[in-house]
């Protein structure tokens, strides 16, 4: 044998732990890989090995639901019986001093919801009647109502929510975890994005990695076509003509490894392996018909059909086979219009998915390990909206607000059956326990086993976080 | 790790026990860097503040205890390992050997902390002097002063260069490096011939005036300057600028020197007497991502987009990072947060770029540029002959009207005195209708329903439709949808998708019938049977009553004109006590296709297409006095409708009004500076909304001062490139020696500051920046300096040796080798199997990339994403469509950026996606057919040998090796045999290519397969 290629079959394992993410450069390793080379575990490298947390995990995984263009806090959570006797009449004046408005002008009235609201479980969790299977859940899941952000427009606050920053170019909040954590998974990407509907406004930078080495950025595995882009052979190419074909390439890139030395080519080589296996394993994952007619039935799912349904069912299958970080969008909130008809719409696209995915995975006893974070990047205003000029024509909706919002979260080491955070009579400000996006991201980092203020990544001469420099661990929601 | 390495590499001869420590150049230097931000003059954890001897040394809790390192506190927290809750920094990169060993001996000698400590300047911010070129033992191999510097430090670390790579394998990489495209088969052997002395010099000045130079340069010049062919943001539409990507292509190619580069395209609209080309160049600052989301601040967005200016400025020009002094002061750098607004007051009086979409609007916003409107050479002839043609038309039109007007009398006689037609066709009076994607919509004066963008937002992709009619008509026998055109529809309609393509499908239209009193819904109505005007074919109208909502009703290309479709019930409907009937048009296509404008309409008796509508017949009864004017009008209009030729001559001039519309005379977004200067202040922590101390513009005080000058973007400009700047020069060379090297000198090339990497050859840095500004500022002369050093040269084989002393190659024992970028890597693939276009310049490029990736998206114009036609599909990367919420994912794949922040240096990685995509995307596997063609047709009468050997040298521009050619005749002959008991199978891999001429099938499928394998090589997509 080649003595330089005797040498390098024992050098490239110690070779590859030795790059660094600063270098990221060359033997970044792709996200989708903790393959045997890194198995070791001691390793300063930047690739996608798993990483130690920096303090005991409460979650090993998250799947995050993103409600994109923002649902009504006050039609779902937050009852507020004082805006009934204020129905139709004009807001305070203190409502409009000094605030911006996306559509609102003038001076508004305010509406209450049209829809009921009743106490569910042993907890007593206050849930509108548009979440009937999600009531069914309440015991087991964190209702927060005293979310805030700083953006007040789609784009900017989709931005801010996930990557802590209005405007693009910052990594997202999966990029992050990946980065702190690395893959558990041989065959899978660690960070799968899963759209129902529409691309969110803000786009792929929601699961782009910023500044991050482009191995973290969340794969999106896609509804229709290839789950992932280019995953399939083309027509009549059969698995052994792909086998024939991978051979040669192997052996050529053998060939070359041996001639100079470059151990790129041996990360090279492992990643055509994986994207083989790739090929068989994301098609398997994919396939929902396997599941037992009653766990599709309790989704909600349809075999071959694109629904936010289908996807939380994924987001299991996902889950078990130890993928990192699931990130469900599902559009179409954005109600500035005829709430009356297009929030109830939007609540059955996704009540009974996302509670079958709660009670699964507790079923599955990996509700434990796995955090379930649900809501959109604001909420929307207790004055009602009616499109300028035309208010016979245009049924009411609600504007954007980002002073008060309602998110809710299961599992992964939060507090069940709790409600956490009041907001006042007309569900406008916050008056209890404030939970801006900072704390709530440095939360989730936290019950990854993340220090939100140690997560950090030199670029241009600072260190980095998701969290800015702002974020308080929101210690009452942890069990 | 890299980072420490570089430093152990830099400091290694600094920290040698028995030297003694210099306090100001050593110790002071490494405090500010690791220390400063949470214990210096700004913040003082634990009371410790370590930019001051009296709390450093203090007695009290004390952290140093002078001679006794182990005891002192500071030096056991810098010691502890990573991860270690109490370490210091507590974030980060733990310091490294070298540092410690440092602060070690330091404290062991006395921590000596002179009264009058003189602090180094830090090393970036002093103009760099050229420094004397090292004399080095080996005084051979140097071929230019670069070498003598990389020499030198070899030496000290008692390494070797390596040989010179072989002669086809520098060509190759030469090739890639200057015009990112490989040598062809005859470039590859006029140079392995030309046996001059100079061979090399003349390809490498033969490469730099290619006009491909510049397309493979401007690649990372688009990368800082955030090119992109979109808005950003939520809406993301389509914006013009590419006429600015093409003048940094014929900038590069003309050497345009570089301080000139800079000042046009910070500040050409303030240059005397600036020429169109000079206003175009300041396009790199329009290039910011723009929010026109509806309901977005105005004010904010402009101030963000100045904050992306000075950003992207300081790391372009300066290596700074500017960003961290807009809250406060820097942690860092001496940059104060006063001085970060001072060079916002530059960028401050310009227009803002966003307006409201219409003058009523109360949220909706539209891009208002300023763009500069360029001459359109290109399409003149065309639309000067669509232009005459319409003059045609409509002279044909009018005198046709007016010939029709004059027998309209006669033929409202006939109307009359024939009476009631069977087939009667009644307009329905709509009660109420309903989109469910919430879009608004008008009922017009002849009872049709217009959809109206709204201002909210953009046209929803999908839809469905639902109308309540009340009606009293019996015996219906059948419903007609009229599908309208109407002005303020795209394209003139009837769909509401977009100006190409205003088409709509209609999945299914579904009638339901209740009585009148009924509260519920009804039964629905079966139909017999569909007819339309027209249908498009796969789109026949029956789709639409199948009860399959995949199929439907479209009309493409019929576009810009009425249609129709009647469905004809199975028995007659309606009832004289009244009926409510709810018609369900469910649309779901996506990509905004649903129908503009409609109306429905009863018909009774015999279903007749030609029937005369009721209202028209009644309005016919009237006496002509009787008619209101608008009645007269709707009377004329509908004579005027039924007419054939009319109805012919005014489609075609839609459609010839259409392609003219589809020119776009090209115009591209400038700076230009408004008349009044706007007022600047400091913002409060940043915000925008807190403004704080009134500042005038001005430049940090740490670098070279402000010349004289008006207080512009102009002035700014030529400070920038003012010799007195320490960092333009040294910033500029280190980012090309990155593109060429893998790795800057400075590995940080986005930070030349106190927090950034220090240079791992300080001195050749320095001489290179001297000669930049002593040549003119050519960079063609700075890379042909680069290209033709021995440094350069050198094999990139990776030894034993040198993988276990040097890694990374920071000290260039070796010559580069690392993979192509996305653009390289996909030019490259077309180049070597012969489908690459070279033809240069203007408006974007759409190759191949999977459906779905554009036409679904929350905001912003539904735009279809049309794979480009001809040759534009095989042009250069350079001009693909930049679209930056969904960017083109084969380049993503590649670590290419979505393009909305300023990138100075991409990702290299390595992953099973990039695999995916050179083996699946068709781009490739039509590379890779092409390529098998090229085979075949080269060598006509060759051996299959000879023909491996030919792909070989196409892909690698190398011969391969026995084993090499062993491994891809085995390939050949098992895909051959495949093929051959699998015909079918190749034939469907392979349909959409011709075979070539006396080729088999199978023959193909194996030569396919062979250059499918080169294509995907790790060799193929690194230059070596």
């Amino acid at each position: 044998m080649n003595p330089i290629h005797e040498h390098l079959l024992g050098q490239t394992r110690r070779h590859f732990l030795k790059r660094s993410g600063l270098a990221l450069g060359a033997a970044a390793l792709g996200s989708l890989l903790n393959d045997d080379l890194f198995a070791s575990g001691s390793s300063s490298s930047p690739g996608i090995a798993p990483h130690l947390p920096h303090f005991a995990p409460r979650a090993k995984q998250v799947i995050y639901l993103h409600m994109v263009g923002a649902p009504s806090h006050l039609d779902l959570f937050d009852y507020k019986p004082v805006l009934e006797q204020y129905d139709g009449k004009p807001c305070p004046q203190e409502f409009l001093d000094g605030k911006r408005f996306a559509f609102l002008r003038g001076h508004p009235s305010l509406a209450a919801s049209r829809f009921k609201f009743s106490r569910h479980g042993q907890s007593g969790q206050e849930i509108s009647e548009l979440l009937p299977n999600l009531a069914r859940v309440a015991d087991d899941i964190a209702i927060v109502k005293s979310l805030r952000t700083d953006e007040f427009n789609h784009g900017p606050a989709q931005l801010f929510l996930h990557t802590g920053f209005g405007r693009p170019g910052r990594p997202s909040f999966g990029s992050w975890v990946n980065y702190g954590l690395g893959s558990e998974n041989k065959n899978l990407p660690a960070y799968v994005v899963l759209l129902s509907g529409a691309l969110a406004g803000a786009g792929t930078s929601l699961w782009s990695t910023g500044f991050l080495p482009s191995v973290y950025q969340g794969i999106q595995f896609r509804s229709t076509g290839d789950p992932v882009v280019f995953l399939s052979n083309p027509e009549g190419h059969s698995r052994a003509d792909r086998r024939r074909l991978l051979d040669a390439v192997e052996a050529l890139n053998q060939q070359q490894l041996a001639a100079v030395g470059d151990p790129e080519i041996a990360t090279r080589i492992s990643q055509y392996e994986m994207a083989f296996r790739m090929q068989m394993s994301v098609p398997e994952l994919v396939d929902i018909s396997k599941e037992s007619p009653q766990t599709l039935a309790m989704y909600g799912a349809q075999p071959g059909k694109a629904s936010f349904a289908n996807n939380c069912l994924l987001a299991r299958r996902l889950i078990e086979r130890g993928v990192r970080v699931v990130q469900l969008f599902d559009s179409d909130w954005d109600h500035h219009r005829d709430i009356a008809t297009a929030l109830p719409r939007k609540c059955r696209d996704v009540d009974q998915g996302m509670a079958a995915l709660v009670q699964d995975l507790k079923q599955r006893g990996l509700l434990e390990e796995t955090l379930v974070v649900w809501g959109g990047e604001f909420g929307r205003t207790p004055m009602q909206q009616t499109d300028s000029g035309d208010s016979q024509k245009t049924k009411p909706g609600r504007d954007h607000h980002k002073d008060a919002f309602t998110m809710w979260m299961a599992g992964g080491g939060v507090k069940p059956g709790i409600t956490y955070g009041k907001t006042d009579d007309f569900g406008y400000n916050i008056v209890e326990k404030p939970v801006h996006v900072h704390d709530l991201n440095a939360t989730v980092l936290h019950l990854l086993g993340l220090d939100h203020e140690r997560l950090t990544y030199k670029y241009q001469g600072r260190e980095f976080r998701l969290t800015d420099v702002h974020g308080e661990l929101v210690k009452g929601l942890l069990a | 790790m890299s980072r420490s390495a570089i430093l152990s590499l830099v400091l290694v001869g600094a920290s040698s026990l028995s030297a003694a420590v210099d306090f100001g150049r050593e110790v002071q230097p490494l405090f500010a860097r690791h220390c400063y931000e949470c214990h210096g003059a700004q913040k003082q954890k634990g009371k410790l503040r370590l930019d001051q001897r009296s709390s450093a040394l203090r007695v009290e809790e004390a952290v140093i205890f002078p001679g006794k390192p182990a005891e002192s506190e500071l030096y056991r927290r810098v010691t502890l390992p990573k991860g270690h809750e109490e370490i210091m920094p507590n974030r980060g990169e733990p310091l490294n050997k070298a540092e410690t060993e440092l602060l070690r001996d330091w404290i062991a000698q006395g921590a000596a902390w002179p009264d009058n400590v003189v602090s180094a300047k830090h090393w970036a911010y002093v103009k760099p002097v050229r420094p004397t070129v090292p004399e080095t033992k080996n005084r051979t191999w140097a071929e230019n002063e670069i070498d003598q510097f990389v020499l030198a430090r070899l030496d000290k670390e008692t390494l070797h260069p390596s040989p010179e790579a072989d002669r086809a394998t520098l060509l190759r990489r030469v090739s890639l490096d200057l015009i990112g495209l490989p040598p062809s088969p005859a470039e590859a052997r006029a140079f392995l011939a030309d046996k001059s002395s100079d061979a090399y010099e003349k390809l490498v000045d033969r490469l730099l005036n290619s006009p491909q130079y510049g397309e493979r340069w401007a690649r990372p010049w688009l990368d800082l300057a955030r090119y992109a062919d979109s808005s950003g943001y939520q809406r993301d539409n389509l914006w013009d600028i590419w006429p600015y990507r093409d003048w940094v292509i014929n900038a590069l190619n003309h050497d345009m020197p570089f301080d000139q580069f800079t000042i046009e395209q910070i500040a050409g609209d303030l240059l005397p007497d600036a020429t169109a080309e000079q206003k175009v160049a300041t396009g790199f600052n329009r290039c910011v991502p723009t929010n026109v989301e509806a309901g977005s601040d105005q004010e904010e967005t402009r101030v963000n987009q100045i904050i992306d200016r000075v950003n992207t400025l300081g790391s372009v020009w300066l290596g700074s990072t500017l960003g961290c002094a807009q809250c406060h002061n820097h942690k860092y750098d001496p940059i104060s947060q006063k001085e970060y607004y001072q060079l916002f007051a530059f960028f401050n009086n310009t227009a803002k770029e966003t307006d409201k979409r219409t003058p009523n609007a109360t949220a909706a916003l539209k891009f208002s540029g300023p763009y500069l409107n360029l001459p359109d050479t290109q399409n003149e002839p065309r639309r000067n002959e669509l232009q005459k043609q319409i003059d045609d038309l409509t002279q044909r039109i009018d005198s046709r009207s007016e010939e029709l007007q004059k027998s309209q009398p006669s033929w409202e006689e006939k109307v009359r005195t024939r009476g009631l037609q069977s087939g009667q066709v009644q307009a329905l009076d709509i009660t109420d209708f309903d989109a469910e994607s919430g879009s608004s919509h008008r009922i017009l004066e002849d009872k049709s329903v217009l959809l109206i963008k709204d201002e909210n937002d953009a046209t929803p992709p999908r839809d469905t439709y639902t109308v309540t009619v009340q009606s009293r008509i019996v015996g219906i026998t059948a419903f007609k949808l009229e599908v309208l055109t109407d002005p303020s529809l795209p394209g003139g309609g009837p769909g509401r998708g977009d100006e190409k393509n205003p088409n709509f499908v209609l999945n299914e239209f579904v009638v339901t019938m209740a009585p009148a009193a009924a509260t519920n819904a009804g039964s629905k109505i079966k139909f017999r049977k569909a007819t339309a005007s027209f249908s498009q074919s796969k789109f026949q109208v029956g789709g639409a009553i199948d009860d399959n909502p995949r199929s439907g009703w479209a009309v493409r290309p019929e576009f810009s004109k009425n249609h129709w479709a009647i469905f004809e019930t199975e028995r007659p409907v309606g009832s004289a006590e009244g009926s409510t009937f709810t018609f369900r048009l469910e649309q779901n296509n996506g990509a905004g296709r649903t129908i503009g404008r409609l109306r429905l309409s009863a018909i009774t008796g015999t279903v007749n297409t030609n029937a005369i509508p009721l209202d028209i017949v009644e309005i016919v009864r009237q006496s002509p006095t009787d008619r209101p004017p608008v009645r007269q009008q709707r009377l004329k209009n509908y004579y005027l409708s039924i007419d054939s030729s009319l109805e012919k001559w005014r489609s075609e001039r839609s459609k010839l009004q259409n392609e003219i519309k589809g020119f776009k005379s090209p115009r591209t977004l400038v700076m230009q500076e408004m008349s009044e200067t706007r007022k600047s202040t400091v913002f409060t922590r940043g915000d925008f909304l807190q403004p704080g101390e009134p500042v005038q513009s001005g430049t940090p005080a740490v670098l070279h001062s402000l010349n004289d000058g008006p207080p512009n973007r102009l002035t700014l400009a030529r400070w920038l490139v003012d010799t007195n700047n320490p960092l333009m020069a040294r910033v500029t060379v280190n980012r090309w020696w990155a593109e060429f090297f893998g790795h800057g000198l400075v590995a940080t090339s986005e930070d030349f500051g106190i927090k950034g990497d220090l240079p791992t050859h300080p001195e050749l840095l320095d001489w290179l920046a001297c000669e930049f500004p002593k040549n003119g500022w050519s960079m063609k002369k700075m890379h042909r300096l680069i290209v033709t050093s021995a440094t350069y040269r050198q094999s990139s084989v990776v030894t034993p040796e040198l993988l276990e002393k040097d890694d990374q190659n920071k000290l260039y024992a070796r010559g580069p080798r690392f993979r192509m970028d996305a653009e390289m890597i996909r030019d490259n693939a077309l180049a070597v199997s012969g489908l690459l276009s070279l033809k240069q310049g203007g408006p974007p490029i759409h190759p191949y990339q999977p459906a779905g990736i554009w036409e679904s998206k929350v905001g912003g114009d539904a735009i279809t994403y049309d794979i480009s036609e001809g040759e534009d599909r095989y042009r250069r990367g350079i001009y693909i469509v930049w679209k930056r919420t969904s960017p083109y994912p084969s380049f993503i794949n590649f670590d290419a950026t979505d393009r909305n922040a300023c990138t100075i240096k991409r990702s290299r990685s390595n992953t099973p996606l990039q695999a995916l995509t050179l083996l699946n995307d068709p781009v490739y596997v039509e590379a890779a057919a092409a390529l098998a063609r090229r085979i075949l047709a080269e060598q006509p009468s060759a051996s299959v040998e000879e023909r491996i050997q030919n792909a070989f040298l196409l892909c690698l521009a190398r011969i391969p090796s026995a084993k090499e050619l062993n491994i891809l005749k085995k390939l050949y002959d098992e895909q051959l045999s495949a093929a051959k008991s699998n015909p079918d199978s190749a034939r469907k891999t392979l349909a959409d290519f011709k075979v070539p001429a006396q080729t088999s099938l199978p023959e193909f499928s194996a030569w396919h397969a062979v250059a499918w394998a080169l294509l995907n090589l790790n060799e193929t997509i690194t230059k070596g």
